[in-house]
């Protein structure tokens, strides 16, 4: 094997490694998600095989047959209608056209539907006419049918919504009134998104997809985690993929708590858990890409948190391979060699029952 | 002696107390410590412990803003500490957080050893526009302008200001250096920075190698 191996670094630069200093990455990097979140490091053999996808010499990389998994789809139609500075092609199609262009012509496992703000408040206000192309474009569509978008608290402070703003009260010291700005928030944004995926799930709602829930802390998890036990308590059959957004759930507010459980500082192993007890259906897990390391590294600790959370999970966990998310490096356009590595990686040795 | 008064400070920080950090501060200088050390020695352990926390998850936001509320208030009674201006200066460097980013702990333990390192050091504080760089740059006479950018999002601050050097003719009238979490060698290198630092003591060593050149 050449010594030298042409891998990326978390900002997608290509860089050249020898095998030594790759497996070096791998070492190190698998260590350090052990040691963060407590849990194990990967095998040397495990290391190895990691080894061994990272330096294929093939541009891409693939699981054997038999070992495929299916994809659930977060927001890949937008990709087709959307303009290139939001990582879309632009091309001239309809929101169904482009679902059935990636059902048809892509061959999508799971396809979706979802407004071009990507967040559940904004939906609110349109709900009869989003109900209605969902109903319209899901009375055509054959595979499974997601509607998905962000809890995003951070629509619910001002200037954007009714709650004081967390983020200012903070750095001011106000360390309670921030606290308190931050669970009014959660309030109102549970119920959004019990609204909205009742509204829906009345239209015949085959999927929905809280992504990305816990983006702006702790609360805006505790907030999706209590939708989607109240949606399960009143739609029971609705299935529900709920999507963590980082390794650990960042504490904004630092306190609240999820069945008794604190959820500031979970890593994925535990967020898959609280996501279980909730209800949901699917598990997502989000590690963070470091733009400044190289993509062995960045693997090497995804594959460990991931193998970690789906052994502690009785649900499906499905592993986030968008940009700078679990070791695919941060460009808008992810490269092709890097998702192939990373997504093979991930199924293989981390277990993930899908992506 | 030294070794409970440095324990102390970083205790304060951790804590999060203000009032502590200020009083352990006032304590440290009263004893004769330089301040470069009680810094070096005390607060920034201190702080980095958090910062590391902070980063594993083990810590959290509220804490961690107290925690900058108490290292504000011991860098400021330090900081005043150092005489400036006595004797012969090293440089004149004009510091700040690009524009959008709001982080100001690491630039602040910057300024304080480049203080401490016999830097004459205007800053500009957080969110500071490239103009504004500029501008400031031009009033104090500085040989070096340093940015900090803590996020990938606002580290394109960084390189607007080179081309608004660049194109305003001022490249070779100013070094500038750059610093940040995100921030890399070879980030410094692709906008064209003269320096990058990893930490303050490393951008010290940078600044005074720049000045040298």
């Amino acid at each position: 094997m050449s010594n030298e191996i042409t891998t990326r670094m978390g900002d997608g630069e290509r860089v050249l490694f020898s095998a030594e200093e790759i497996r070096e990455d791998i070492r190190v990097g698998t260590a350090q998600a052990a040691e963060r979140a407590g849990i194990p490091a990967l095998s040397a053999e495990e290391q190895e095989k990691l080894f061994d996808i990272i330096a294929d010499p093939s541009r891409i990389v693939s699981v054997q047959p038999g070992e495929e998994v299916i994809v659930s789809d977060d927001g890949c139609s937008m990709s087709f209608y959307g303009g290139q500075d939001g990582g879309g092609v632009g091309a001239p199609l309809s929101r169904m056209q482009a679902v059935l262009t990636y059902e048809r012509a892509c061959g999508a496992d799971t396809t979706s539907l979802g407004h071009s703000d990507y967040s559940f408040k904004p939906v609110k206000p349109i709900i009869n006419f989003e109900a209605n192309d969902y109903y319209n474009t899901s009375m055509v569509t054959t595979a499974p049918f997601f509607y998905g978008a962000q809890p995003n608290l951070g629509l619910y402070f001002q200037p954007d919504g009714p709650c004081p703003n967390a983020a200012e009260l903070m750095p001011m010291g106000k360390i309670d009134a921030a606290r308190q700005a931050q669970e009014e928030a959660a309030g109102h944004l549970t119920r959004d998104l019990v609204f909205v995926g009742s509204r829906l799930a009345d239209v015949g709602l085959e999927g929905l997809n809280l992504d990305t829930s816990g983006s702006a802390g702790d609360a805006d998890f505790l907030a999706a985690l209590n939708a989607v036990a109240r949606l399960k308590e009143k739609v029971p059959d609705l299935p529900i993929l709920m999507g963590a957004s980082g390794e650990f759930i960042i504490g904004m507010h630092g306190e609240v708590e999820y069945d008794g459980q604190r959820l500031a500082g979970l890593y994925p192993q535990d967020q898959v858990k609280v996501i279980e007890t909730a209800g949901a259906d699917i598990a997502g897990v989000a590690i963070n890409t470091t733009t400044t390391e190289s993509l062995p590294w960045n693997l090497s600790r995804s594959v460990t948190f991931m193998k970690a959370a789906s052994e502690a999970s009785n649900i499906p966990v499905h592993a986030n391979v968008g940009m700078g998310v679990c070791g695919i490096p941060m460009m808008e356009q992810p490269p092709i060699d890097s998702v192939t590595r990373v997504s093979k990686a991930l199924v293989q040795i981390g277990k993930a029952d899908g992506l | 002696m030294n070794k409970e008064i440095f324990e102390s400070a970083a205790d304060a920080i951790l804590r999060g107390d203000p009032e502590k950090a200020a009083e352990v501060a006032r304590k440290g200088l009263g004893e004769g410590i330089d301040p470069l050390t009680l810094i070096s020695d005390g607060f920034v352990p201190g702080i980095n412990k958090v910062g590391d926390m902070f980063e594993c998850g083990q810590l959290f936001l509220p804490e961690l803003v107290k925690a900058a509320n108490a290292m504000q208030r011991a860098t400021d009674i330090v900081n005043a500490a150092i005489p400036e201006g006595e004797g012969q200066t090293r440089g004149r460097i004009i510091i700040g957080t690009v524009e959008g980013d709001v982080h100001d702990i690491g630039k602040t333990i910057v300024v304080s050893l480049m203080k401490a390192n016999g830097f004459e050091v205007m800053d500009l504080g957080r969110d500071v526009s490239t103009d504004r760089f500029v501008e400031a740059a031009e009033q104090f006479n500085a040989d070096i302008i340093g940015t900090s950018a803590l996020l990938t999002t606002t580290m394109e601050g960084q390189r607007r200001l080179e081309y608004k050097l660049k194109e305003t003719g001022l490249k070779k009238r100013f070094k500038t250096m750059v610093g940040g979490a995100p921030i890399t060698q070879r980030w410094a290198k692709r906008i064209g920075a003269d320096a990058f630092a990893e930490n303050a003591s490393e951008a010290v060593k940078q600044a005074k190698a720049l000045l040298e050149t």
